[in-house]
């Protein structure tokens, strides 16, 4: 009985924040702001969700997210595949230098390589420009998606391609006809984390992105509050539709997360 | 492991190299010579070399901003690990209790924060703590009457509480999704040859639970530590680093990458902020390379 009493405690704490979002999207106006403590609008509407549709840039936030996430996904996986099966497969000089230069690069915290990539980018005339935030998120995508795919091809059993390699197969083969097609799940969810990490980041969007055009959703939703009243009922709108996908993305993902590498990328 | 051609190698290793080479380590070279000049809103184009200065500003005395901020950051992960590992450990042995039902409702609902996007939990926490409209204040009203009401983000230190709050709602279910795989593992024969022998629940928990979590438990509280330790949206967006006891001073909540956010992109300080990436980084790099030379990732990593 104890043990219900603290779960029930406990999924109220876990839940009151997403349930608060709900009730302010559908919540008129600024009757946010009251002084009385009320759980569920009296008169629910949708008038948030056509403000934000309507006389806001949200669809152009959005198609922006989706173009800057889809980018850094493709590009970080692409760029990344034939590396891992280098480190995970092949035998040579220099690998661990390779491996600890990789790792140092991760240690480095993407809020402070803020100010080099910033400055290269304003010098190549990319700065504001969706392309180049694509390019700085390539800076965590890249090393992410090397750590993650070496990690899963080391699971996959050596004999299998070592087999493929004694009956005649190349280098090339074994890793197109074995090691991807084997890897298919860890190639999605490793690509699907890529995406929620570039569609969820605010930092380097708000400091690269600098029109209202070429926004994406977390940075266009605070530019939001620079007004004396936040419009919360137009923010929790756009954060519910934001979200609700990616949520529902992320538990269905989790229970693929194994290693804390994996789950660095996810959050911060 | 195949030894191949050296250029079968280079084919496959190019596109990560010359990948991470231009857009993650060119950077932070970059990032290493910009330290070393005096660029900021001032000399933006024309800077020049300074050597040294801007580490020694860095360091000069025990109370630079550097020491000041790093402190506070050390005190918010101390404070934050144990939160958030003890409520994880609690909510795991909640679900793995054998009597309890519905666990796959449970474990969904429990785990739900971690999916929000962290700036969307900045977005609902700081209006929580909002002081006349928050719902915190609200609720708190309903029992200390209606002139009441706690300075959630006006003071220094409920506001730091405030940051660890809204980390906690969002950090606890990593630890509780780790530990709860730790515990299924564990062999339900222990507990039964324990209890023949007479051992009560608190003695199993602490002679055969504890230390069958550990090898699990101590890679995932390195990493969250390092995560909590570059702590930047919650803490920014829900106090923008602030409260500011002094115009010279760092703000309460104004942890290390906080710092580093508002001097870089608010006040432009580059070459400053660039000595304190360095440094930084060096003290992340010595803990990550630690922590897995401990755990034997490296090793591993090496055969």
């Amino acid at each position: 009985m104890l043990i219900y009493a603290f779960l029930i405690l406990m999924t109220t704490f876990a839940l009151f924040p997403a349930f608060f979002v709900v009730q302010a999207a559908f919540r008129p106006g600024q009757s946010l702001y009251t002084l009385t403590l009320s759980l569920w609008p009296d008169h629910p509407t949708l008038d948030n969700f056509a403000y934000i549709f309507t006389k806001l840039p949200f669809p152009t936030w959005l198609r922006n997210s989706l173009g800057v996430s889809v980018g850094t996904m493709v590009a970080g996986l692409i760029g990344s595949a034939s590396g891992a099966y280098a480190l995970s497969r092949f035998r040579f000089a220099g690998k661990q230098m390779t491996l600890i230069l990789l790792l140092a690069i991760q240690a480095f915290p993407s809020v402070l390589a803020l100010i080099p990539i910033y400055l290269i980018l304003k010098t190549i005339g990319l700065i504001g420009s969706p392309f180049g935030l694509v390019l700085a998120y390539m800076s965590i995508a890249l090393v992410f998606c090397t750590w993650n795919l070496k990690g899963y091809f080391d699971t996959i059993p050596r004999e299998l391609d070592e087999a493929a390699l004694i009956d005649g197969c190349t280098v090339t083969q074994a890793f197109w006809r074995i090691i991807l097609p084997l890897s298919l799940p860890a190639l999605a969810v490793t690509a699907l984390l890529m995406f929620l990490t570039a569609w969820n980041e605010w930092v380097m969007a708000s400091v690269l992105l600098l029109d209202e055009n070429t926004y994406t959703v977390p940075v266009g939703l605070w530019g939001l509050q620079n007004d004396y009243r936040v419009p919360w009922g137009y923010f929790a709108s756009a954060s519910l539709i934001v979200s609700v996908p990616v949520v529902i993305l992320f538990l269905g993902l989790q229970r693929y997360f194994r290693s804390g590498l994996t789950v660095g990328g996810v959050k911060g | 492991m195949y030894r191949v051609r050296a250029w079968t190698t280079l084919t496959y290793l190019t596109p990560m190299i010359v990948g991470v080479g231009l857009i993650s380590l060119y950077p932070i070279l970059y990032n290493i010579f910009i330290s070393v000049t005096n660029q900021n809103l001032y000399h933006f184009r024309h800077y020049s070399f300074i050597g040294l200065t801007n580490y020694q500003s860095l360091l000069k005395t025990l109370d630079a901003d550097f020491f000041i901020v790093l402190a506070r950051t050390v005190l918010f992960v101390a404070v934050c690990i144990p939160l958030f590992l003890g409520l994880g450990m609690l909510n795991a042995l909640a679900l793995n209790h054998p009597a309890v039902r519905f666990k796959a409702f449970w474990r969904v609902a429990l785990i739900i924060p971690w999916a929000v996007p962290s700036y969307i939990t900045a977005f609902v926490w700081k209006f929580f703590f909002n002081g006349e409209f928050g719902t915190l204040n609200q609720l708190y009203r309903v029992f200390a009457g209606p002139q009441a009401g706690l300075p959630w983000l006006s003071e220094p230190n409920w506001a730091f509480a405030s940051v660890v709050i809204a980390n906690l709602w969002m950090s606890y279910p990593f630890f509780m999704v780790v530990i709860l795989g730790a515990l299924q593992s564990i062999p339900s024969e222990l507990y039964e040859a324990a209890a023949v022998d007479g051992a009560g629940a608190f003695r199993k928990f602490w002679r055969i639970t504890l230390p069958l979590l550990r090898p699990a438990i101590l890679p995932a509280t390195v990493l969250s530590a390092i995560l909590t330790f570059n702590t930047l949206n919650t803490a920014f967006l829900i106090t923008q680093g602030g409260p500011f006891t002094s115009a010279a001073k760092p703000g309460a909540t104004e942890f290390v990458m906080v710092y580093a956010f508002r001097e870089a992109f608010q006040l432009f300080n580059f070459g400053y902020i660039a000595a304190f990436a360095v440094v930084i980084f060096a003290m992340l790099f010595g803990v990550t390379l630690g922590s897995l030379r401990f755990s034997g990732l490296v090793r591993e990593e090496a055969r």
